[in-house]
């Protein structure tokens, strides 16, 4: 009987003892499971499924985020128009913009394509540079880090597990880059075309050029005049592949590749955006697989 | 003698050697002059380079700005004079109504507004919401709420749109329609139910989300209320939503308003009951269809008697691919058991609007709207007159950029 009492106990202050760990999109929340592991309960707001700059803010959301201990963000405007009403609506001081359960990954990264100027004429431009660096495998012990040191300040309980954890997966993950890079080589010459600018960092890391994309401006739907453009220049410059998301409409991806010859590739932007996306490994093999084979 | 000459060579040499090392010091004194007036010059350069602000500028803290502009052009079967007096029978009288929105035959102006958004410190979040119109200026919301309670707890102060069912809290730019629902037209009036007071809503710890609130507010919205000598308004609510698979969410509501009203000099109660519903499919990564309703109450107390009167509205809006959205609307009184003896001869049953819209968005900051409205709920002139009113409404929200809403 005491055995049991003592078990019931344990379980529950051990359950008690989790963090809840609340991520904006779904790498972060890979991330944290390698690092937290046992010791925490992720819970992933935005479903990569849909545009990560527009996830539907249900109120379901709201109960997520009232429970929440930590709550990784993205960063760099990119939950701007979802995330604070809901962070208001929560009522969780633990996780307000500067409290100590509140982490903002881009504050670690060095961001690329910082506009000069901004003006809504350009579209729905990242004001503050573009924020979709998860695409970049290298960008995830950096990642890493920031969660690791987040995590040992939050939970120092369990720092030495967090530590652990931490080493296992950088060594491991150091390994798959050197492997993944070597690959990688063989698609230097690579030049596409995208409909966002969602790739910028994987494809500037490996030398892969961007001639340009199917949304005129950021945010604004392709138009006839700019996918004739974009057609031309596409044979011009012999352009053979087109990055697709999987949110955005598939029509104009499918009419230029008709028009040109090239091929739609479906790359994944986060993890589990396709189908065999759901690790973080095979989340980066589906990016390099969908544009350079 | 051998022994001088190398003495003195040795002390001429040491000489020499004396005069070499001093000029070499000096040398070396007028490099390190020269090297540290670089350095200087450098350290100014860089610090001209990384930091040029103004010493006491402090335009980092500005708040978030955004302005919004409504403006339409209307087509309707009553002239501008005999619409202005029209009545909603049992609700409205002739004359009374304020026509805030789309008033005119011809172009309106309906309103610019102007919305800041500021954190003031780790504690507040502050808003303020300035509606503007040619000749009105109003301080539409001014509040303040707290971001440091513990709890799940947070309050609300300063002058707001009270949280009483689904629509109320919304303003004009964000409905589904340019025109107000017509049972929040009838009960609160185009200012909707918008006061100074407090608010205090509590978040449930637990997987579904349940949120609990009440408001204490001055009472000085004149539809239904409108005692003015102390603060006599309260309000609670419970919200509760659930997801069914990724796509579909539910949320509902149940809403209740304690006040006074004044008819007749005398100090009465009004009681408000609302209930509201909304199913909202995603369909796509940027389509969705959404269905809104919302049921409210009204037990007007008059002393010698209580007017019981409803209503309620039903919204199905299918938005397809950010660009376009579709929507059909019907609004509906369904009780109005109140004195109607001022319009003897005059049908006042079945007091009910259609309107159908198509909405076309370049960019989500703007947005056009057409719209069409069969308006059965309205007496002009005297007489039940049914309405039919088209309209083209342009909104456009530019500056910074507002969240989406449920
Ligand atoms: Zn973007």
């Amino acid at each position: 009987m005491k055995k049991i009492i003592l078990t019931l106990v344990l379980g529950v202050t051990l359950a008690y003892a989790n963090i809840n760990v609340d991520t904006t999109y779904s790498t972060l929340g890979a991330i944290v499971k390698k690092i937290g592991a046992e010791h925490v309960n992720v819970t992933v707001l935005g479903s990569s499924k849909y545009d990560p700059h527009f996830i539907v803010p249900k109120p379901s959301l709201l109960a997520k985020l009232r429970r929440a201990d930590l709550l990784i963000i993205n960063g760099g405007g990119l939950e701007l128009g979802w995330l604070p009403p809901l962070l208001r609506g929560a009522h969780n001081r633990n996780i307000q913009n500067g409290a100590k359960g509140f982490l903002d990954i881009s504050h670690s990264i060095a961001m690329i394509n910082v506009p000069a100027s901004v003006s809504r004429a350009f579209g729905d431009v990242h004001a503050q540079g573009n924020p979709h660096y998860i695409t970049d495998p290298h960008q995830v012990p950096i990642i890493a880090e920031v969660i690791y040191k987040k995590l040992k300040l939050l939970d120092s309980a369990n720092a030495t597990s967090y530590e652990k954890n931490y080493q296992v997966f950088m060594q491991e993950w150091k390994n798959y880059l050197t492997e993944f890079d070597a690959k990688m080589q063989e698609c230097k010459t690579k030049k596409v075309v995208q409909y966002h600018l969602l790739f910028n960092y994987f494809l500037n890391r490996y030398s892969i050029k961007s001639y340009g994309n199917i949304e005129p401006l950021p945010g604004v739907s392709p138009s006839s005049k700019h996918t004739i453009e974009l057609i031309r220049m596409m044979q011009k410059k012999d352009i053979k592949v087109i990055l697709q998301d999987v949110y955005h409409e598939k029509k104009s991806a499918s009419f230029i590749a008709d028009k040109t010859g090239a091929r739609v590739a479906t790359v994944p932007h986060d993890v589990g955006s396709v189908k065999g996306s759901d690790t973080l490994k095979s989340f980066y093999n589906t990016i390099a697989k969908q544009i350079c084979h | 003698m051998k022994k001088i000459i190398p003495l003195s060579m040795l002390c001429a040499l040491s000489l020499m050697a004396d005069a070499t090392l001093d000029t070499i010091q000096k040398e070396l004194e007028t490099q390190k002059q020269k090297t540290a007036t670089l350095e200087s010059q450098m350290q100014a350069l860089s610090r001209a380079n990384t930091n040029q602000s103004a010493s006491f500028s402090q335009n980092a803290y500005l708040p978030d700005i955004a302005f919004i502009l409504d403006m339409s052009a209307v087509a309707r079967d009553v002239n501008n004079t005999a619409y202005s007096n029209y009545a909603i029978p049992g609700f409205i009288a002739p004359g009374d109504a304020e026509l805030i929105f789309n008033p005119n035959r011809g172009f309106n102006l309906n309103y610019a507004e102007l919305a800041l958004h500021s954190s003031v410190d780790p504690y507040f979040d502050a808003f303020l919401v300035l509606h503007l119109q040619s000749n009105v200026f109003e301080i539409e919301e001014a509040y303040v709420i707290t971001t440091s309670l513990p709890m799940g707890l947070r309050v609300k102060a300063g002058k707001f749109r009270s949280d009483f069912g689904r629509l109320n809290k919304k303003h004009h730019h964000s409905w589904h329609f340019d025109s107000q629902a017509l049972i929040h037209e009838a009960l609160f009036g185009p200012d909707a139910l918008k006061d100074p007071g407090v608010q205090l809503q509590w978040v449930a710890p637990t997987d579904t989300y349940l949120m609990l609130g009440a408001e204490a507010m001055q009472g000085t919205n004149e539809a239904s209320f409108g005692a003015s000598e102390s603060n006599n308004l309260y309000t609670g609510y419970l919200k509760s939503s659930i997801d069914i698979g990724e796509s579909i969410s539910l949320l509902g509501g149940m809403s209740i308003i304690h006040g006074e009203n004044f008819e007749n000099n005398t100090l009465n109660p009004t009681d408000l009951y609302g209930i509201d519903f909304t199913f909202r499919d995603q369909l796509g990564a940027y389509s969705s269809l959404l269905w809104q309703n919302e049921f409210i109450q009204r037990e007007k107390s008059l002393g010698i008697r209580v007017d019981k009167q409803a209503g309620f509205y039903s919204e199905l809006i299918y938005t397809y691919n950010n660009n376009y959205a579709t929507g059909l609307r019907y609004d509906a009184i369904t009780q109005n058991d109140t004195d109607l003896s001022a319009y003897s001869g005059v049908d006042t049953d079945n007091l009910d609007r259609f309107t159908a819209m198509l909405e076309y968005k370049p960019f989500e900051m703007s947005r056009l709207r057409l719209s069409y409205t069969y308006d059965r709920s309205k007496i002009i002139s005297g007489e039940r007159k049914n309405i039919n009113d088209v309209m083209l409404s342009l909104n456009i929200s530019a500056g910074a950029h507002s969240a989406h809403d449920f």
